[in-house]
């Protein structure tokens, strides 16, 4: 079918998008040209920069120097790489194997364990974070990235969709291996885990996402610079940062970076991460 | 049951206790903890132990000026923007569904401030909105002759604008949902509804609308959860302020756990925050109909 439309109206969704377009990727627009920019006080701000330079980067890098002299805005970055990369690894991990245990084993109190996970989805993350916070200080955690990263080394999200994926393999390919005298551990990690590398892809990307971003604990448990991740580093500086534009947009696009360098590759996973939530199947 | 079964349960547990371990102590304790802790008064900077004082931390809620106007500006940023961002994200699933050149860049665009972080677009808006004559913001408004606003220091301004923010962030994730969603939809009613005569419009608000019910309930109750759960945007961008005009339920339950360590009183604000949660999801489920949806 698909009679084509009037070229007015063809006309108009074209402006119309492209204006919304426009509109939508102008505070990234202007955050690049303004670190571009020498700073020459606020007016010089323009979209296009007529002068660029990288000195704001440098500047930015070494600015966590005036508050402590061995943190760079490097530390933090490799901060935030140690914190997202194991967290996204052992959750990965331990989801899966929850997942297969609940999907594939026959047990008593499996269905307990399958509600129990499902629970946590309902459960907002502020209602718990105050124990939260009190437990990992019990723990001697505070201030330290093993805070940072052992809370969120699971999920019930992850337990749920590993437990989808596995339903949904035939239980001959198990069957068989299990005649040839396979264990458990091998089943799962010869021959399961392959069968899902999607979901894997799908969780990974989910979970880098989401610890790449995070901020509110690192905000309550984190007060060393040494220790922040980018994210927190760059509101600590804020303040003081306020009338340098020039450095913080710098330092924001370095915070940035890796994120939408991993979306423009890995698009298509990105997407199926982000809607992983909220389709069924 | 076999001999080996035994076995195998203890293997089945092994294979799930290192998530459980980690939800029994962060998830399964602290909504215990937490409840408790509600009905106790605790604070962390006396380093005192938690003293059961029953319901009086919920009574004086009730009685407390700002958490009541926390509660209030939570729910009006709530009505600015979950109708805004759905409608929105709708709007530009409808008008990038077709097939035509550029829908690409268009989709890719529009979905870019969904993978920036949180913080990132905070700082970027705070510096665009920031009220000097020279922010971008007011710039643009210069070019119509209209005067520099305090985008973020003018009380009656401050939430619309963080709202907006959220809105540009977030509509770019809605549009995706209901472009997937609209895939999933058989050609053949579209064609069937043109033999019958209906024109885009009809084809839309019969066709598309309520088959795209369950992408909505969806999206609906998710995104009414986070609004209720706003914090990052407005930590940065106002702290809560001009005066209380922007502080929401967790903005404020951050204050009091966080800033006085007034741990009890927190508790019974998360416990309210809860409390909402679960009654307006309740609420939602019912106005969309008794249909399985999830």
């Amino acid at each position: 079918m698909r009679k084509r439309k009037k070229p007015i109206l063809l006309l108009f969704k074209y402006l119309l998008l492209s204006f919304v377009s426009f509109f939508t990727l102008l505070p990234l627009i202007w955050m690049i040209s303004t670190s571009l920019e020498p700073d020459k006080g606020l007016e010089s701000y323009s979209l296009i920069p007529k002068e660029v330079t990288f000195r704001n980067y440098v500047e930015a890098w070494n600015y966590p120097k005036l508050y402590d002299p061995n943190v760079t805005l490097g530390t933090m970055f490799l901060n935030s790489i140690i914190v997202s990369s194991i967290i996204t690894v052992l959750s990965l991990l331990f989801d899966s194997m929850a997942g297969y245990s609940l999907a594939r084993k026959r047990f008593p109190g499996r269905n307990f364990l399958f509600w129990l996970a499902l629970s946590t989805l309902m459960i907002p993350f502020y209602v718990v974070v105050i124990p939260m916070y009190l437990i990992t200080m019990k723990l001697g955690l505070i201030n330290t990235l093993t805070g940072l990263i052992i809370p969120f080394i699971s999920s019930g999200f992850g337990v749920f969709l590993f437990r989808q994926t596995f339903l949904s393999i035939p239980l001959e390919l198990e069957e068989a291996a299990r005649i040839d005298g396979a264990g458990d551990l091998f089943i799962y990690w010869k021959i399961m885990l392959p069968l899902v590398k999607p979901t894997i892809a799908t969780m990974a990307i989910f979970k880098v996402l989401w610890s790449w971003n995070m901020f509110f604990w690192p905000l309550l448990i984190i007060q060393d610079y040494s220790k922040m991740p980018i994210n927190l580093g760059l509101t600590i500086f804020r303040g003081q940062y306020v009338t340098k534009w020039g450095l913080l947009t710098a330092g924001m696009i370095i915070a940035t970076l890796p994120i939408i360098i991993l979306f423009l590759t890995l698009q298509k996973w990105f997407i199926r991460g982000l809607t992983a939530g909220a389709l069924k199947g | 049951m076999k001999s080996r079964s035994l076995k195998d349960t203890i293997v089945s547990y092994l294979f799930c206790a290192p998530a459980y371990l980690i939800f029994t102590i962060f998830i399964f304790v602290p909504i215990i903890w937490s409840f408790i802790l509600s009905f106790t008064d605790y604070s962390l900077l006396t380093f005192g132990k938690p003293e059961f004082v029953g319901l009086a931390n919920y009574i004086e809620l009730f009685k407390d000026p700002v958490f009541l106007r926390a509660v209030l500006n939570t729910i009006y940023y709530s009505i600015l923007y979950v109708p805004t961002t759905l409608v929105i994200g709708f709007i530009f699933a409808l008008m990038l569904n077709d097939d035509f050149p550029g829908r690409n860049f268009f989709r890719l665009s529009m979905f870019i401030p969904v993978v920036v972080p949180m913080v990132v677009a905070s700082i970027v808006w705070m510096l665009i909105l920031s009220a000097h004559p020279t922010s971008l913001a007011n710039r643009l408004l210069g070019l119509f002759g209209i005067p520099p606003k305090g985008w973020l220091t003018d009380p009656k301004l401050a939430m619309l604008s963080v709202a907006m923010v959220m809105v540009w962030k977030t509509f770019g994730y809605k549009m995706l949902l209901y472009l997937a969603a609209m895939q999933s939809i058989p050609y053949e009613l579209y064609e069937s509804a043109e033999l019958d005569g209906a024109t885009g419009w009809k084809k839309t608000i019969y066709i598309t609308i309520p088959l795209l019910k369950p992408t909505t309930f969806f999206l609906v109750v998710t995104s009414v959860i986070d609004s209720f759960q706003i914090f990052t945007p407005i930590y940065i961008m106002t702290g809560g302020g001009p005066g209380y005009a922007t502080t929401t339920l967790v903005n404020y339950l951050y204050e009091k756990g966080f800033k006085e360590f007034e741990m009890g009183y927190a508790s019974a604000i998360s416990y309210v925050l809860f409390l909402m949660l679960i009654i307006l999801t309740f609420i939602q489920k019912k106005g969309f109909g008794s249909e399985e949806i999830f």
